[in-house]
């Protein structure tokens, strides 16, 4: 970059932090509408079950009950990524969350009381609750509507993903060192601040519904809504108001949303839905379960020869767009590290658990866990410093890997010689613990999409902009802001660009009416797509402001310079807005507008998933360092030093929150978070059972941004939004090995677990002691 | 949820409502902290709350160091404890524990009425009051004065000796005889703040000159179904000189407060976890 940027690169707080600290934001939550009506469901008693019959004469007949809708007569489609989830359950029940009535009336109070008034006889089925008996020929076909036996060959498959490159047998000949090992990972949830909610408001006039939805994807929100309610798309509006956070949870539409628009189609009034905490923990979408199967090899050198790697996921007992996690998990097996050759296998199989859905990081954290902690164990085992064997099979620039991803720019190994540098990783890894208190380091990458991901026939996004004859800017844009700052971050680029200040930058971001088309907030690509579609606008903009400045200022084919509100040119200088008021009063008698849309280069991927998906990849190394308590087990985490590819740093402030939020995510799902399951009942749908860690827990954060200015994004950047938190659970657990030499294969590393694998290592010690 | 709301300015006022609905169902409530997530949970039906937060009695709601003892009103909140010099420099244990207990915003609201009326076998301040041998101070609706050992309080998980006609007005700590302390709280549980103990352990010791072991006191939380009191180890102790305790004594005096538990497997940890984690928590105090 030989230009001086004037704000890209410096710490901007949030446009709408002031709102958000002082309570004026307004929520889903907040929403208010005349004669508006509030609903509830009605959710199974059991996890698996006939339906025998609903009554709901007696809710029918409580004052204030407007409507109950159940499946009876409903004529609606089935959503999901498989379309294989009735909104509204008539036949049976496959688990816990499943909506059987809902109830709208005029208060929160009558709502809540109808429910508890409705009869509901069912027929008890035993459920199945774990995917390997699921898949057992035996097993009860658990979802109805999946079509696992003709697609997958086997009834409760919902989803597979086969893959592979390279010579799997000669790279397992040339192996030295071979490592197998089963990781297990639970159900986590997002535990968003605010919890789902919707407000629906059809009018019987035009047949037109708005919905005030919490949604990170509100154009594939809109066709899927549509698509569930048999409706024309345009006739649907969605509101975004403030999103009480996201992180994956929003990218699937759920059977409330268009519950909750059916009791407004129904009553033709304002109808609102809202979870509450415990009803968030026990029907929001949550991270896949999974059990990773994985072997890799090392030749004698350290060179990484082959993975081989088998995934079974619970899918719950409906399909999400958490079923295509494989997708993602692909190209950690295949391309984090250099590696000749992979065999990849997953399937996501039906069980009466709650389907899950996506999760910020999107089944990398599972992936590299696995790919991390067999690292570690290779290393120990061949002799290799656990530092060298990664830096010996770091990515580099140029590289095309395996699956066909191209890493134009790669700083793999400059993050991991940064964390490794930093933390005093060689020294401390090696330092023998004992007494109580005992350290540990432990190392671990990752590598994701940077420049979004090609999943959907366009992964681009529109822009629009209007500059107002007072020197304000409008940026409507297709993306959405659902906390991680995109919003900042594009009012920073107009300023860059267009020297207007950020106090007269609006951006405008929430209405699908307004709006240009966006795919939406996922893959970690807000600012890429949507700065680049910023970018160009402003170009187009500038076109036509240029051209009139020139006019204005009498001189031609400059350099045109905007500063401060200014546009300078051959040593003259005149005010934007007087530009504007130019070209509008006067000749041409135009308004200052331009749009643009951007698409990405990156292509979709063959259909045996090879190819450059995304516009640019990033890249991330994490060493942690804890202190782990042998008397108690509970592993206090000092250090984190974290270092990561973010191509360019736009917005340092921003940048760090990111960081710092995706740590204490990778953090919880490392220590403490676990949604605890008996049968397919979530027994600890509270925060005071389900442990999200606190600020209390959180340790010293050393981040070490690196920048390798990537030409696919705006200003050199890329992606940054998942990344943090994906290889934190990876480097603590190799970090907690390290300080007590006990190997773990699953998280949350909890204090019982730690102090049970302790103690399961010294009654071994005793015991060999003893046969001596 | 919906509920009649009592709210009595002065002792004499929270008498009159306490009288006036001995025949109905009624809940105290002052820091509100507990009660609403209750309520949340069972919608209360036909039930009063005498709401103690606009009560300003002195005896409700200060900390005293006049008589010979320590008074703790039962609306005083737990801040107010966290921030008390005198308690700090004097009774350790129970600074330690109120620091413990939940985040500083609710520490603000809470009160030390509430978490020992709560009686739950993992409270963090009873399990110091009971090492600090506590009495709880129970006025009832004639005004009179009942007296009660704090470990005698306590009946069982969420049950206390509290009758109808009944409110606890403070607690009392009787002062140190030595100024030569051993005094903490120590606590387990898988989060730094907002958690509940897993197993908790106060011990508070005075000590002579020489360090032989004047009073003591051990209580151990969350390890049976209401907070217990280590008696036999504190006996033990008594006639011990903490300066010459050596590994052997160490382990048989873990044994012993370990012996005093009886842990159960509940959604938190294991009985075998809390039976472990407890031993090697009282290893640690003679460490």
């Amino acid at each position: 970059m030989d230009k001086k940027l004037k704000i890209i690169g410096k710490s901007t707080s949030k446009l709408d932090g002031n709102d958000r600290v002082s309570g004026r934001s307004v929520y889903g939550h907040d929403i208010e509408l005349p004669n508006m009506l509030y609903a509830k469901i009605l959710r199974s008693k059991y996890t698996c079950a006939k339906i025998k019959y609903i009554d709901c004469s007696k809710a029918l007949a409580l004052e204030g009950v407007e409507y109950i809708l159940t499946a009876k007569n409903l004529d609606v489609n089935m959503i999901g990524y498989k379309r294989d989830h009735p909104i509204l359950k008539g036949e049976t029940v496959n688990c816990q969350r499943d909506e059987i009535a809902a109830v709208a009336a005029t208060s929160r109070e009558i709502a809540a009381k109808a429910v508890s008034l409705i009869k509901v006889e069912y027929e008890e089925i035993k459920g199945i609750y774990d995917p390997f008996e699921a898949l057992k020929t035996e097993a009860r076909k658990i979802n109805l509507n999946g079509q696992g036996e003709e697609k997958f060959g086997n009834k409760n498959i919902a989803e597979s993903f086969e893959y592979s490159h390279g010579e799997l047998k000669s790279m397992k000949k040339l192996s030295k060192v071979i490592v197998s090992r089963r990781y297990q990972f639970p159900r986590v949830t997002h535990c968003c601040m605010g919890t789902s909610n919707i407000t629906a408001d059809y009018s019987i006039i035009d047949g037109k519904l708005t919905l005030y939805s919490s949604t990170q994807v509100p154009f594939l929100y809109q066709r899927d809504m549509a698509h569930a309610l048999k409706m024309e798309p345009s006739k649907i509006r969605i509101i975004q108001p403030i999103i009480g956070g996201g992180f994956g949870s929003k990218l699937d539409m759920l059977p409330f949303e268009p519950i909750c628009a059916l009791l407004s189609i129904k009553t033709g009034k304002p109808v609102q839905l809202l979870y509450s905490r415990e009803e968030e923990f026990i029907a929001s979408p949550t991270r896949q379960a999974m059990v990773i199967d994985l072997t890799s090899g090392v030749d004698e050198k350290g060179k990484f020869t082959f993975r081989e790697v088998q995934i079974t996921m619970d899918n719950g007992a409906y399909t999400s767009w958490g079923a295509t996690t494989p997708f993602v998990m692909m190209q950690a097996y295949s391309s984090l590290y250099q590696i000749a050759a992979c065999k990849f296998q997953a399937d996501a199989v039906y069980t009466n658990n709650p389907n899950a859905g996506s999760f910020r990081g999107y089944g990398n954290p599972q992936a590299t866990f696995s790919i991390e902690r067999n690292i570690d164990l290779m290393a120990e085992e061949l002799g290799l410093g656990k530092d060298e064997i990664r830096l010996l099979n770091a990515n580099f620039p140029g590289e095309i890997t395996g699956q066909g991803l191209l890493f134009k720019t790669c700083g793999a190994k400059p993050a991991l010689l940064k964390v490794i540098e930093e933390s005093n990783y060689k020294m401390k890894n090696r330092e023998k613990q004992s007494g109580r208190y005992r350290r540990g380091v432990g190392l671990a990458s990752m590598l994701h999409v940077g420049g979004g991901a090609k999943i959907y026939r366009s992964d681009g996004c529109g822009t629009r902009l209007k500059l107002d004859h007072y020197g304000f800017l409008t940026i409507i844009t297709g993306s959405s802001e659902i906390g991680q700052g995109s919003e900042t971050v594009l009012a920073m680029i107009a300023c860059e660009e267009l020297g207007i200040p950020l106090t007269h930058i609006k951006v405008i971001n929430s209405d699908t009416d307004v709006k240009p088309w966006d795919v939406g907030v996922h893959a970690s690509r807000t600012s890429f797509v949507a700065g680049n579609s910023l970018l160009g606008a402003i170009s187009i903009i500038k076109q036509k402001l240029n051209s009139k400045a020139a006019q204005l200022m009498g001189c031609k084919n400059s350099d045109f310079v905007y500063e401060n509100g200014f546009i300078k040119a051959c040593e003259k200088e005149v005010k934007i807005d007087k530009v504007v008021r130019e070209m509008h009063f006067g000749n041409p008698n135009k308004l200052c507008v331009a749009e643009y849309f951007f698409e990405p280069t990156s292509s979709f991927q063959d259909k045996d998933f090879k190819g450059d998906v995304s516009g640019n990849y990033a890249f991330a190394s994490q060493v942690a360092e804890v202190e782990v308590d042998t008397y108690t087990g509970k592993v206090n985490v000092i250090n984190m030093y974290v270092s990561q590819d973010v191509g360019r740093v736009l917005n340092p402030m921003g940048l760090q929150g990111q960081i710092e939020g995706g740590l204490a995510t990778g953090l919880g799902y490392a220590l403490t978070e676990e949604m605890i399951y008996e049968d397919g009942y979530l027994t600890n749908p509270s925060f005071h059972e389900y442990k999200l860690l606190t600020a209390m827990d959180m340790p010293e954060v050393h981040f070490y941004p690196i920048e390798t200015m990537d030409e696919a994004g705006p200003y050199g950047s890329k992606g940054a939004g998942e990344a943090p938190l994906i290889p934190t659970a990876a480097a603590i657990a190799n970090a907690v090995s390290n300080a007590l030499g006990v190997e773990f294969l699953s998280v949350p590393l909890t204090p019982e677990k730690v102090l049970k694998a302790l103690s399961e290592k010294n009654n071994h010690k005793t015991a060999n002691s003893q046969i001596l | 949820m919906n509920f009649e709301i009592e709210s009595p300015l002065n002792k004499e006022e929270l008498l009159k409502t306490l009288s006036n609905l001995q025949s109905k169902k009624f809940r105290f409530g002052a820091g509100f902290t507990d009660l609403l997530i209750e309520f949340k949970k069972f919608n209360p039906v036909e039930t009063t709350v005498i709401n103690l937060a606009q009560l300003k009695d002195e005896e409700f709601c200060s900390i005293r160091n006049d008589s010979g003892e320590i008074q703790i009103g039962s609306l005083v909140k737990l801040a107010q404890i966290c921030k008390d010099t005198y308690i700090k420099d004097n009774f350790p244990v129970l600074h330690q524990a109120a620091n413990a207990l939940a985040s500083g915003q609710i520490r603000e609201v809470a009160t030390v009425g509430g978490n020992i009326c709560q009686a739950s076998p993992s409270g963090d301040l009873s399990c110091a009051l009971v090492s600090l041998k506590a009495n709880c101070e129970i006025l009832n609706i004639d005004g009179k004065i009942r007296n009660q050992a704090i470990s005698e309080f306590f009946k069982g998980p969420g049950k206390t000796s509290l009758q109808k006609n009944e409110i606890l007005k403070s607690i009392s700590i009787p002062i140190n005889h030595s100024k030569n302390l051993k005094s903490g709280y120590i606590k387990i549980g898988k989060r730094s703040a907002m958690e509940c103990s897993i197993v908790s352990l106060a011990y508070h010791f005075q000590l002579e000159k020489n360090g032989k072991v004047k009073h003591a006191g051990i209580a151990i939380g969350a390890v049976g179904p209401t907070i217990i009191f280590c008696q036999e180890t504190v006996d033990f102790l008594l006639k011990q000189n903490i300066n010459n305790i050596d590994e052997v004594l160490k382990l048989k005096i873990a044994s012993m407060i370990q012996n005093a538990s009886s842990p159960i497997d509940d959604a938190r940890a294991s009985a075998w976890y809390r039976h472990q984690v407890l031993y090697n928590v009282a290893k640690s105090l003679f460490e």
